[in-house]
């Protein structure tokens, strides 16, 4: 079996362990187990992306790639991680990565599953759409990614405070409440412009290739619940300063329909242009 | 053991706060001289602080197997203290051999003291170390001992959790707001009345970067007074509410009989303040704010008896701490005793030519491996060669060593010093071996492990902190 071949299995694994070893060195407040987790996930993400670029270079046409079914989940989970990383980076939120990595894993796992699958997609106009479309709605869905975790953080450090439980070890050393919301924060604001220039570009391609906007396929309905659901959570944050709790649980509860949206409707419910049943 | 060990000591447990200050050693360097001179021992080193008295000795097997040593410590303690022997003997404990070493790695670890985990224990042993050097009655055993007891509160530190969380309440109300907020610097606060507690919990944000502390007080002078000490800014006891909005953390501890901060002025204070977390820490009895502010959105209450229980549960993690450390203390007693033994003559020739014949082989075979094959005899040569090089080497220094043996009292401090010189007990050196030597003068003053609060020296250490 030559590295090609051998690849996924190993970015499986390394993803996999990195998860395991970073929940391992949180439980039991480990710095060296944590760091050799994000070793192992980085290692993991530098062998993601080059399988990317194999992806791309080796298929016939560009569009060939773009449309199949396994690169797309695969620069979903790619995305999280660079999401991740970029957070880390800006906001030295390393704790993102107990999300972010099992995600990853979630994603590139499907993404192999779901080999030989191609998207009904007409491979027409397919660069630009590729990058205003599917970049900016991936961007904003791996950031809600790592909102929703902020979130969940948010909600159990925050009970555990206000009821006066006490702080466990690992909860002890979690990052403080503003810390959390402070994700949440850019998740809205970035993730919102995001969100809408990829569903409007969708519309448009829409227009321009079928000469309809709107299709009423479930994917379509979903995508502008969660639009909407965005957009009052951008108003609430901005205009009436919605900080904590509400926030969060909103965040949640969008990322949820993205997950329901990617892994249930793509592959389950016909769709016009984003179905991946077999 | 040709060497005894005794350590005789009273601490908080074992003696009322009258009898420790009765027989609290005012002048230590003294004490120690005085007591070398009386009694036929080695090396004396005592550390004397407001919960404790500890007197470390070291004698002769030999010369001592006669007398009895804690006994004379004892009533050369009771006559430099003018105290009665009689009272002194019922308030302390004695410890020989190895459970003085074992006793001794526990108050450096902070395992004896009246709040575990609190740093100060440790500095002020360093320190009448220090002084003990100085005065020259600490010697071989004493070093070693007083160095091994520093590394073993190190590594107790660094591998248990005995001092990770709060134990004071005005620093767990501290820890909670930094759960809350993160760093605290750019945040604000406000002191509303005044009390021991709640000015201390006010010391300690302040300490901790918050940017602008106001101080509310129904008697407005009494506000200004406390502003000028605290740097902080009077507020009229009228404006409170409205200065609400612009203030993070709010400390309450005012002798009113009803509720002064209501659930529904705070909600519209969250409205100002567009729902900016707050953080009520409420000291007084009767409380001063509505428990119903805990139920608002990012809103924060806790009373005196949360921060009470948070301290409590913090302690009793620290009381399982305390288990892992006893172990580590166990290892290293055993270590030491290892150590003490290795003292004799004997075991240091053995150690040492067993090092050189180490070396000797280990440089045998590289020079082999560069050479090729050779034959037997050149390779017979050639061992024969280094080993009598590394021999002859060492002959002088353990002649040295012997000759040193029939001399009395100075066998142990050369053979200590070969057995650091070579290593021979594989001890890791650490880059801050060097500052246990320093003299007292090189230090800042430190203060007495139970009047100092023990908070802000932990910011700087980076530890938590806690009270003796």
């Amino acid at each position: 079996m030559g590295l090609p071949d051998f690849l996924p299995i190993l970015i499986i694994g390394l993803y996999f362990l990195g998860t395991a070893f970073y929940v391992l060195g949180s439980a039991i407040r480990n710095e060296h187990i944590k760091k050799m987790a994000l070793l192992l996930g980085g290692i993991g993400f530098a062998l993601h992306a080059f399988d990317l670029a194999r992806q791309v270079a080796g298929a016939a046409a560009a569009a060939d790639a773009l449309t199949s079914g396994r690169f797309l989940f695969c620069l979903l989970g790619f995305g999280i991680l660079l999401i991740f990383l970029l957070l880390w980076w800006r906001l030295k939120m390393r704790f993102l990565a107990v999300v972010a990595l099992p995600l990853a894993l979630v994603f590139y796992a499907t993404a192999d599953a779901t080999s030989g699958i191609k998207a009904s997609l007409p491979p027409m106009l397919s660069g630009l759409f590729f990058l205003m479309h599917i970049g900016t709605l991936f961007a904003s869905m791996a950031l809600l990614a790592m909102g929703a975790g902020a979130g969940l953080a948010f909600l159990h450090l925050e009970k555990r405070i206000k009821t006066k439980i006490g702080l466990k070890k690992f909860q002890q050393d979690m990052p403080s409440l503003d810390t959390f919301d402070k994700v949440n924060h850019w998740v809205i604001i970035t993730g919102f412009p995001l969100y809408t220039f990829g569903l409007v570009s969708g519309f448009v391609w829409a227009w321009l290739s079928a000469k309809r906007v709107f299709s009423f396929d479930p994917k379509e309905i979903l995508a502008l619940v969660m639009l909407g659901l965005y957009a009052y959570l951008f108003h609430q944050r901005l205009a009436y300063g919605w900080k904590g709790r509400k926030p969060a649980v909103m965040v949640i509860g969008v990322f949820l329909l993205t997950v329901v949206s990617m892994l249930g409707i793509n592959f389950l419910v016909p769709t016009t242009f984003h179905g991946f049943k077999p | 053991m040709d060497k005894n060990i005794f350590l005789v000591g009273l601490n908080h447990r074992s003696a009322s706060v009258d009898v420790r200050e009765k027989f609290a050693l005012t002048n230590v360097a003294d004490f120690e001289k005085s007591l070398l001179a009386a009694c036929p021992l080695r090396e004396v080193m005592a550390l004397s602080t407001c919960n404790r008295v500890e007197i470390l000795v070291v004698a002769d097997g030999a010369r001592c197997q006669d007398m009895d040593i804690s006994e004379a410590v004892l009533s050369h303690w009771a006559e430099t203290c003018n105290g009665p022997l009689e009272v002194l003997r019922t308030h302390t404990y004695k410890n020989q051999g190895l459970d003085a070493v074992s006793h001794l790695f526990c108050v450096a670890a902070s395992l004896d003291s009246m709040i575990m985990g609190e740093p100060q224990i440790l500095g002020q042993l360093k320190n009448s170390y220090r002084k003990a050097v100085e005065t020259g009655t600490a010697r071989v055993i004493i070093n070693r001992l007083l160095h091994k007891s520093f590394s073993v509160a190190k590594r107790v530190r660094t591998e248990t959790a005995i001092a990770s969380s709060a134990v004071s309440i005005s620093y767990a109300a501290v820890e909670l707001a930094k759960k809350i907020f993160g760093e605290l610097s750019g945040k604000t606060a406000m002191l509303v009345g005044a009390g021991e507690m709640a000015e201390l919990a006010a010391t300690h944000l302040l300490a901790s970067g918050i940017d602008k502390l106001y101080i509310c007080n129904r008697t407005y002078g009494r506000a200004q007074e406390l502003a000028k000490t605290m740097h902080g800014e009077a507020v009229f006891f009228e404006d409170m509410v409205e200065r609400l909005k612009g203030v993070d953390i709010v400390i309450s501890s005012t002798g009113s009989p009803t509720a002064i901060i209501r659930a529904k002025d705070i909600r519209e204070v969250l409205k100002k303040r567009r729902n900016r977390a707050m953080f009520f820490i409420d000291i007084a009895v009767p409380r001063d704010i509505d428990p119903d502010v805990n139920s608002l959105d990012n809103v924060y209450l806790y009373d005196i008896d949360d921060l009470k229980e948070v301290v409590e549960e913090n302690m009793s993690a620290r009381q399982g701490e305390a288990v892992k450390a006893r172990a580590i203390v166990d290892l290293e007693t055993d270590a030491f005793a290892t150590w003490m033994k290795s003292l004799a003559l004997q075991p240091t020739i053995t150690d040492l030519l067993g090092r050189a014949e180490d070396v000797a082989q280990r440089e045998l075979a590289k020079t082999l491996k560069r050479l090729g094959p050779v034959d037997d005899e050149t390779r017979e040569a050639l061992e024969v060669l280094v080993n009598s090089v590394s021999r002859k080497l060492l002959h002088e220094p353990i002649c040295f060593l012997k000759r040193r043996t029939r001399e009395e009292g100075t066998a142990e401090r050369f053979i200590d010093v070969t057995r650091r010189i070579f290593n021979l007990d594989g001890d890791p050196v650490h880059a801050d071996a060097h500052l246990d030597r320093r003299t007292a003068e090189d230090d800042e003053p430190m203060d007495c492990e139970c009047c100092h609060d023990p908070e802000p020296e932990a910011k700087e250490t980076g530890k938590r902190p806690e009270h003796q």
